[in-house]
């Protein structure tokens, strides 16, 4: 089924990039919802039927445990149903937002479905190798949305910053895995058990950066407000409801590995609490209402960073839960301000006013949903923001403090920036105009902003997919459960200080106009990249140089000297002069022609003495028995005899006087590279490695292969790996070659 | 190019070619259990387009479909198996008894083959059309010491 799933995608994806010649962006957006939707649905009877992970594999090579693994269990059930759910909403909802004609909506369509593929992949992965191919895939395809509107600098930039954090960040992962794997003695990541020691503390740290670059945690969130430049319901999705999830994803799943490891604590709380800060002060300041929210997700992010570090089994249940409902109401938000962006065509909130009465049902999703982001009954996110505050209060000492501060004090802000964003958008202000209402935006997000107040009335179904997942997890989760009203308890009052506090806080802000500040260390990501590629310029300047004499003498230098340690085997005593007289005679014309094409002062002679040497080489092959050889080393000479006579017309018929200190170079590299190759050759021939295995490569030939001509069979059965490799690099070649040609002469390209 | 204006040469290459091409499509299908196979064939088919270049003759010209097509053909003949469950490049035979011929025995092998053989082909012209053949063959008189 997952196979299925998957195909349906990716089939999508190719169809809809290959006929933006004939549809429309809202067709092509409209077919795209198809997929996702059919997902959706598959993993709603998956939830309600409770049944066990579907697994699907697909090996390639066994010895490396190299493949494909899918496993769905509970947690990826929930992520998939909200990744495809929240996805088939958007794509609804996007039909909408783009005009009837907009541009390269074939592009956008196949990205974002693209996208949704990968984010599933990157779900249900169960092998450390599918979780990162996915998790760069979703880098890729994110860039691609990021950077939709490619014809402007800034929103380069941004994508090339959102990419290059994103993906250095999948780098770090990778090393991390690779120890992980190595240290628990598995690449399939339900089996991985615990490890500790300094390796373990090196695969923490190296995952826990990984996962920060991703879940946009303070230093690398930087990419995340820029990220912003993307349409918004790319925003919506991508980067506040699926993923950037997928670095708390990845902590959540790693993190039964790590439980013996302090760094992987310690580390990821301090990330998650500054994070909670952070991002909410962010949000407080900014007058953009898309980049307050987005703001607002780097703080949400942390919270769940900072409660998978507690790692506690009422913790990790509550992680789960605020996943859940922030995906929920941060979806159903940004679709709102998108649809407010379009229909006014301004998205700072000193310019908005009055929309409260002018896009009521927009105004009705924002209330829920805000308030569900604040924590306020009756909606889901109050019940999963008191199972983190609980979580809290039963920790102690050091780690209660550091996680308080991290929570209560996030939670007061995010309270605080929840009003700000309402009563600035929707309160009193200038009055905006505002166009008319487009059904298909404002469909998906009453859904999203309704679905926070019926999880709350039906608690116990979110419970029962959100309680699953968390146990997935950490078994002691299981004696947990979202409370509709959790009586008069530490928590509860915790949580009616926070909400008071942070209402008063949240007035009093949104009445002063805040200096929203400049992306703080989005400047340094951007001249850190800047830097490099300037030095990768300067090196390619001096190393690509375009100078072919200067190519050739590096890279035979490179091979002679490499050649240089076969020297020490060499054992003259099994060399013989020659096998036969006819030897003899050929090698006498093969250096006969080599030394006379050394003098020759033509262009022309000397492509012909090399031929020469090449027809006497395959003279040799003959003698020795291997006509294959003889016959390829011929067609090879003539065709390049061929390719002289053609290049040739393009020079000089003589070659120019080489003199001084380059004729020297020459004349030491040409020595240097006949000694190296001769001398590498007989060692090789002198020294062989065991008993040359003809007999057996003959019978497999003709029993597996069903030929007899060894040398085919090799080079099309038994390695035809390497054939395959072989005739790619070929093909690229030509491509390459293709590429330049037209490069020169334009009008030739057919 | 001399080729092009010595009628000698062109009709030497014109009548070649066909013979040529049946040696190439020969080694092609022996390749198997004679000497042969898809490089060799490659190089012949080349060969002969190399040939028919220099003279000014008529010859594939949509190199960039050629190697497209081969390492399409090459890919799948790959990638196939693994849709059965057998390891990647997964050799199968076939035999079958088809008239005039006899026993026929080929395998995946042989689409492999076919592939080489057109990105061999590719490649060759392409590495030609990058030297100028075209172009030479279409001027009259080789520029003496045009670049350099």
């Amino acid at each position: 089924m997952l196979w299925t799933l998957l195909a349906m995608h990716v089939v999508a994806v190719v169809a809809i990039a290959g006929s933006g010649r004939w549809l429309k962006i809202r067709v092509l957006l409209a077919c795209a919802a198809v997929a996702p939707a059919a997902t959706a649905i598959w993993a709603s009877v998956q939830l309600l039927q409770g049944s066990g992970p579907t697994i699907a594999e697909l090996t390639w090579v066994e010895g490396l445990d190299l493949g494909l693994r899918f496993s769905t269990d509970a947690l990826a059930l929930m992520m998939t149903l909200l990744v495809s759910g929240i996805g088939a909403l958007v794509f609804v909802y996007a039909t909408g937002y783009f005009s009837a004609d907009a541009p390269s909506g074939a592009r956008f369509s196949a990205s974002l479905l693209g996208f949704s593929a990968s984010m599933l992949g990157l779900v249900w992965a169960d092998s450390v190798w599918t979780l990162f191919i996915f998790w760069e895939l979703t880098s890729v395809t994110s860039f691609l949305l990021v950077g939709h509107k490619n014809t402007d600098e800034k929103v380069q930039q941004a994508a090339r910053r959102a990419l290059m954090i994103t993906g250095a960040g999948g780098l770090v992962l990778l090393a991390g895995l690779l120890v992980l794997a190595s240290e628990a003695g598995t690449t399939i990541i339900t089996d991985i058990g615990q490890i500790g020691g300094s390796a373990g503390t090196v695969a923490a740290l190296l995952v826990l950066v990984g996962a920060a670059t991703k879940s946009a945690q303070v230093p690398f969130h930087v990419w995340l407000p820029g990220a912003m430049a993307a349409p918004t319901p790319v925003s919506a999705y991508l980067h506040s409801a699926t993923m950037v999830k997928a670095g708390v994803l990845l902590l959540a799943v790693t993190g039964g590995a790590f439980v013996d490891v302090q760094a992987f604590q310690t580390v990821g709380m301090a990330f998650g609490v500054t994070s909670v800060l952070w991002g909410a002060i962010g949000a407080l300041r900014h007058r953009d209402a898309k980049l307050i929210l987005a703001w607002g997700t780097v703080s949400q992010l942390g919270l769940l960073v900072t409660l998978l570090s507690i790692g506690t089994g009422k913790a990790v249940f509550a992680a789960v839960s605020v996943l859940f409902a922030h995906a929920l109401f941060k979806a159903a938000l940004f679709l709102v301000v998108g649809e407010i962006d379009i229909r006014t065509g301004t998205r700072d909130i000193d310019e908005l006013g009055g929309l409260a009465r002018k896009m009521p049902i927009a105004f009705a999703v924002a209330l829920a949903a805000g308030l569900s982001m604040a924590g306020a009954p009756p909606l889901l996110g109050f019940a999963a923001k008191e199972a983190a505050i609980e979580a809290v209060v039963k920790l102690s000492g050091f780690e209660m403090i550091a996680a308080g501060i991290g929570i209560i004090g996030g939670s007061v802000l995010t309270v605080a920036y929840t009003v700000r964003f309402l009563v600035t958008v929707f309160g009193p202000g200038p009055d905006t105009p505002v166009g008319p209402r487009r059904l298909a935006m404002t469909l998906p997000a009453v859904l999203l902003g309704a679905a926070g107040l019926v999880g709350f009335a039906a608690l116990g179904v979110v419970n029962e997919i959100v309680l699953p997942a968390a146990v997935e997890l950490n078994a002691d989760a299981a004696k947990y459960s979202l409370l509709r009203w959790p009586g008069f308890t530490t928590a509860f009052g915790i949580s009616a200080a926070v909400l008071i506090a942070g209402a008063a806080l949240g007035g009093a802000l949104s009445r002063h106009a805040a200096h929203a500040p400049e992306p703080l260390g989005a400047d340094s990501a951007d001249r850190l990249i800047d830097g490099t590629m300037s030095v990768a310029r300067q090196v390619t300047a001096r190393v690509q140089h375009g100078s072919l004499p200067v190519y050739v003498t590096v890279m035979a230098s490179t091979a002679s000297l490499a050649a240089l340690p076969f020297f020490a085997d060499l054992d003259t005593s099994h060399l013989v002069w020659a096998d036969q007289p006819m030897q003899a005679v050929l090698a006498v014309a093969i250096v006969g022609s080599a030394i006379a094409g050394a003098f020759v002062g033509s262009r022309l002679g000397a492509a012909l003495t090399l031929g020469a040497v090449g027809t006497g080489m395959s003279g040799l092959f003959i003698l020795h028995g291997a006509p294959d050889l003889a016959l390829t080393q011929l067609l090879v000479e003539t065709i390049v005899v061929v390719g002289f006579v053609v290049g040739l017309g393009h020079l000089a018929r003589q070659f120019p006087p080489v003199t001084g200190g380059w004729r020297t170079v020459r004349l030491t590299m040409s020595i240097l590279g006949g000694v190296a190759v001769a001398g590498a050759l007989a060692a090789a021939s002198a020294n062989p490695s065991g008993r040359t295995p003809v007999e057996q490569l003959a019978t497999e030939s003709v029993e597996e292969g069903g030929g007899n001509n060894i040398v085919n069979v090799i080079l099309t059965d038994m390695r035809a790996l390497d054939t395959l490799g072989e005739v790619v690099v070929l093909a690229t070649v030509a491509v390459g070659i293709l590429a330049l040609a037209n490069l020169r002469d334009p009008e030739a390209s057919a | 190019m001399i080729a092009a204006h010595s009628p000698i040469v062109r009709l030497g290459i014109r009548a070649a070619s066909p013979l040529a091409i049946l040696v190439g499509v020969y080694l092609l299908f022996a390749g198997h259990n004679q000497p042969g196979g898809g490089f060799a064939a490659g190089l012949v088919f080349g060969a002969v387009a190399a040939l028919r270049t220099v003279a000014g003759l008529q010859r594939p010209i949509n190199t960039g479909a050629l190697v497209a097509a081969g390492t399409a053909l090459v890919a799948v003949v790959a990638v196939a198996p693994l849709l059965w469950g057998d390891p990647m490049l997964d050799q199968q035979i076939v035999s079958a008894e088809i008239p005039l011929l006899g026993k026929v025995k080929t395998g995946s092998a042989l689409p492999f083959d076919i592939g080489v053989t057109a990105i061999v082909v590719g490649l060759v012209l392409a590495v030609l059309d990058g030297l100028g053949a075209r172009e030479l063959a279409e001027t009259s008189v080789p520029k003496p010491g045009g670049a350099k």
